[in-house]
């Protein structure tokens, strides 16, 4: 039996409700492509990224899969999975939690990809491969914190992986390839160093989130803390009806999404303002209508509304209104609030 | 069954596609290229060949594979079970008359961007390693991509590729709102999505197999063969490479189109697909002119080619911004005077204002050369693009590119190496119930090569001597330029500039320096020259504080005519304490580089002196251009009149 060491309730996190928001849009919509958090030191960056693993919702796998391979996601199977499932055979399945896997910073390119097994070369004289971080991850959320201070081959590494959603190693005398989907999370302090814009792209969303300012509120941070120190396991069940509350929630909020289709409107929406803000490629236009659909779903609505496209652009579109390198593009942000006022109403 | 989705699901990217549809219909073309910005479905294009290719796999060449995969190397398996020594073929040998794919082609290894293309050409592996040798015949179609805001190809690895064209930007709304949709479609059902395009892609095959058919007797009549060495001559096209090229995707084309007879058209496309990469020196930000009415892009037409000529025979030392011959250029100042305008107004000024205090737009951008590299070079490798410098890592970090025979004090074991260093002597060794008996000789180190940042601190003279004759425009053209180099290498970049009394810190050391440009257009020029206190602000702060550990490999790149008429500590002539404070500072550690913008006479050279004194890399301001601009091949292609 390992010994659960007690984490902070993400229902005890005050404020940072865009930093939440954005993760819980991610894990019911793990296409939207991932979570940047910007902030000083300090700011409940990790505490609420650690916080998430315990909201989790479980998933079927493959029994024996070191992938986790979901039998029904046909788009994403390991080759062994994918025999079976050609083979119509039924593979025996597994309830497993989503997990928060930690890159650390000092990981080896080996490590992070995957390389050759060892023991079994030297025992057996065989060449097998052994997993790496990214196979860990599959299905899973991959944390890295200061992810500006990750060396450039492995960020490369890490983001071909998110971008295909496989894995292909060819090093090391091996040649093999995984899938290799999840939700990439990570934290930075910008005083540390800044992203290059072509990484920023690749996060779905990009959050800024700064100190409370407000004291009574930050009394009550320094407050819920001492007392989980004093006494976490008090704090977490004190905690618990809270925390099921949002475990609910994702689940319904899963499935509406599911079944939703986003509406003309929205897309035309979206369409109008990428025209605007003369961005090239079409990341920003699908990450602002997925993004959409998980607030609406979020809220228990399968309708989205204008405060949801607004809270969507609001993360999703200020990281990449700066086109290249040295084009100026600032835009303000007022243009697109405008945009959007202009299809829903203000 | 990979799940891919459909070539003809892409909308529009006509060119793109018709220049892969080429590839597939004439094996003769070996390498394509896509060039586009994030996000324009560069990769998911290039992936979709996989579905109408029939039964030619799309192979992914990852990013961060080490030679032995892409080569070969002994099968250790084989090697210890039977003690025989056989090859593990490499990607290229596995990709024999399949499609390979190399995403983001810029940012890998040197080395393995050589051989790929390379042996793409000559369809032969030779390797000689570990002992025993190899060779095999293979031919594949290389696609590759890459974002060239990321950092470019060398010119000569360019020309390796038959083809290359760049992703259009979708601007019209219904075509966006269909992309949407149908990507959103088939993340959602994949199966059901693929088999609504099943009737398109068998249509799609059977073209493309009845173009392969045809292809064989597709012929180029005489006087059209000699409009393609005409083009490859005019446009500067070295070698044969391009011209052979243009042929094969004109055949293609007819080929395509159910024709036996190459026409005039199919060689214009042609020579856009296999030209325009070709060109030497293409500029990073290319003075194409923006969509205009049909009438006045005619006479705009002429314009541009008038001015080619006009560029062809220029002076190269007459350097960027100093020519207002080109409209283009003009065009720019024009929109940067209205912003410079809108910004006088609403913004406070960054420094205190002087009289006839001036601001210049931003000359135009060119392409940099190697100016910061002759000191790196004896101790690094040949660099193209990602970081400036790639240093051989002393720790457990880096990327693991080649091994050796271990070094005395350390180990970084390369386990792959050597275990196939000790396979073939399995047979006859004592293994103590092991699979693998592994002796001291087998042991093979990890080399690792791991990029190093430069802290480049760009030093601006902005007195009111930089006003004369505009020169501030060109001024700012350069540093424009440098910036831009500056990000694709990767470099953490500041800019001080100095006038007045005082020196500014205007943005501190940033690997993201687009707020630079912003700056530099707003930053006025005028008042006395503080050159030496620039200086020393400059050297402290590489020196101490944060910076001074930042990094590996600081330079300051200081632009300056070398004058200066502000006293520093006040206690002697100016010049007198700027070569003190130059000699003090040269050797310490720092780089310098200056570059002189003194221009007209007379001449003071004051900038060369202080280049000696500093121990400083030296270059006048319009030496830094690699080249001239050269024009258009859209321009040419569509000015041929039959």
């Amino acid at each position: 039996m390992t010994v659960k060491t007690p984490v902070y309730p993400f229902a005890a996190i005050v404020g940072q409700e865009d930093m939440k928001d954005a993760l819980l849009a991610n894990v019911i919509f793990q296409s939207i492509g991932g979570v940047l958090i910007r902030g000083e030191k300090g700011t409940a960056k990790s505490t609420t990224v650690r916080a998430l693993a315990d909201l989790l919702p479980e998933r079927e796998v493959v029994k024996g899969c070191i992938f986790r391979c979901t039998p029904s996601d046909t788009r994403n199977l390991c080759e062994s999975c994918r025999g079976k499932i050609d083979r119509n055979e039924r593979p025996e399945t597994e309830s497993v939690r989503m997990r928060v896997v930690e890159l650390p910073l000092c990981a080896t390119e080996d490590r992070v990809a995957g390389t050759l097994d060892i023991e079994n070369a030297i025992t057996k004289g065989i060449k097998k491969f052994e997993p790496g971080v990214l196979a860990t991850a599959n299905g899973n959320i991959l944390y890295v914190d200061e992810v500006n201070l990750l060396d450039d081959h492995i960020v490369d590494l890490l983001l071909d992986a998110a971008a295909m959603g496989v894995n292909f190693v060819e090093r090391e005398g091996i040649s093999y390839s995984h899938p290799a989907r999840f939700l990439l999370v990570g934290t930075m302090n910008p005083e540390e160093g800044d992203l290059r814009p072509q990484l920023l792209d690749r996060f779905g969303l990009v959050v800024d989130v700064q100190g409370e300012k407000d004291s009574t509120l930050r009394s009550k941070v320094v407050k819920r803390r001492l007392a989980f120190e004093r006494d976490p396991v008090a704090f977490m069940q004190h905690y618990e009806p809270q925390q099921q509350a949002i475990r609910d929630r994702l689940l319904v909020a899963r499935g509406i999404v599911t079944d939703m289709e986003p509406d003309d409107q929205l897309i035309d929406t979206a369409v109008k303002i990428s025209l605007t803000l003369d961005v090239d490629g079409h990341r920003s236009d699908l990450t602002l209508v997925k993004t959409s659909l998980a607030f609406a779903a979020l809220d228990g609505q399968n309708k989205v509304k204008r405060e949801h496209v607004m809270k969507a652009a609001r993360l999703s579109l200020p990281h990449r209104m700066r086109r290249r390198p040295f084009e100026e593009s600032r835009m303000d942000f007022g243009t697109i609030r405008a945009l959007i006022e202009e299809c829903y109403g203000r | 069954m990979t799940i891919l989705y459909p070539f003809p699901a892409v909308i529009g990217q006509e060119h793109a596609k018709k220049a892969l549809l080429c590839a597939l219909a004439n094996e003769d073309i070996r390498t394509v290229l896509i060039l586009g910005d994030p996000g324009t479905g560069k990769s998911v294009l290039a992936r979709s060949l996989g579905s109408i290719s029939r039964g030619k796999k799309v192979l992914t060449i990852p990013q961060n594979i080490t030679l032995d995969r892409l080569l070969g190397s002994i099968d250790l398996e084989t090697a210890i079970s039977t003690g025989m020594v056989r090859l593990a073929p490499g990607i290229l040998e596995q990709g024999n008359c399949q499609i390979l794919y190399a995403d983001d082609i810029n940012l890998m290894d040197e080395g393995i961007v050589s051989n790929l293309l390379n042996i793409s050409e000559i369809e032969d592996i030779l390797l000689e390693r570990e002992g025993f040798s190899h060779h095999a015949r293979t031919r594949f179609l290389l696609v590759a991509t890459m974002d060239p805001a990321e950092g470019d190809l060398s010119a000569g690895q360019m020309d390796r590729f038959d083809l290359c064209v760049t992703l259009d930007k979708i601007e019209d709304s219904e075509l966006r709102a269909d992309i949407i949709r149908k990507r959103l479609r088939f993340e959602k059902f994949p199966e059901e999505f693929i088999r609504e395009y099943g009737p398109q892609v068998i249509d799609l095959e059977k073209t493309l197999e009845a173009a392969r058919e045809r292809l064989p007797y597709v012929s180029i009549p005489e006087g059209h063969a000699d409009l393609i060495s005409s083009l490859c001559l005019e446009l500067g096209v070295a070698g044969q490479r391009g011209d052979l090229a243009v042929a094969r995707v004109a055949k293609a084309l007819a080929a395509l189109d159910g024709r036996d007879n190459v026409i005039f058209d199919d060689i214009k496309l042609a020579a856009l697909f296999a030209l325009e990469h070709r060109r030497r020196d293409v500029p990073d930000h290319p003075p194409i002119a923006p969509p205009q009415k049909e009438d006045e892009t005619k006479d705009n037409e002429k314009e541009t080619k008038g001015e080619e000529e006009g560029t062809k025979n220029q002076d190269p030392k007459t350097g960027p911004g100093s020519s207002d011959r080109n409209h283009q250029q003009g065009h720019i100042q024009g929109n940067q005077q209205d912003q410079q305008e809108k910004d006088k107004k609403n913004l406070p000024t960054p420094l205190p204002p002087l009289p006839a205090e001036q601001v210049f737009g931003i000359g135009s951008p060119f392409v940099v050369i190697q100016y910061l590299n002759e000191a790196s070079r004896k101790t690094t490798r040949k660099q193209k693009s990602g970081r400036r410098t790639r240093v051989i890592s002393t720790d457990h970090s880096g990327h693991y590119r080649s091994f050796r025979l271990p070094g005395e004090d350390r180990y970084d074991i390369a386990v792959d190496a050597t275990l196939r260093a000790a396979a073939p002597y399995q047979q006859s060794r004592e293994r103590h119930g092991l699979a693998v008996s592994v002796k001291k000789s087998d042991i093979r180190e990890k080399i690792r090569e791991k990029k190093v940042a430069h802290t480049i601190l760009f030093l601006v003279d902005a007195s009111g001597s930089m006003g004369v004759r505009k020169r501030m425009v060109a001024v700012k053209g350069a540093i424009f330029s440098l910036l831009t180099d500056a990000y694709q290498k990767r470099d953490r970049v500041g800019l001080m500039v100095f006038r007045g009394a005082d020196s500014r810190l205007l943005l501190p050391p940033t690997q993201s320096p687009e707020l630079a440009v912003w700056l530099l257009q707003t930053l006025p020029t005028g008042g006395m020259t503080p050159l030496t206190k620039g200086l020393a602000d400059a050297y402290d702060l590489l020196t101490r504080g944060k910076y001074a550990a930042a990094s590996e490999n600081k330079s300051v790149v200081l632009l300056t005519d070398g004058r200066v008429n502000v006293s520093w500590k006040k206690n002697g002539s100016p010049y007198d304490e700027l070569t003190d404070l130059a000699r003090t500072v040269a050797g310490t550690g720092i780089r310098f580089v200056v570059v002189d913008t003194e221009e007209g006479y007379p001449l003071l050279g004051r900038a060369r002196i202080l280049a000696g004194d500093l121990e400083a890399s030296y270059f006048r301001l319009e030496d830094l251009c690699s080249s001239q601009l050269v024009g258009m091949v859209q321009d040419f292609v569509y000015n041929i009149k039959r």
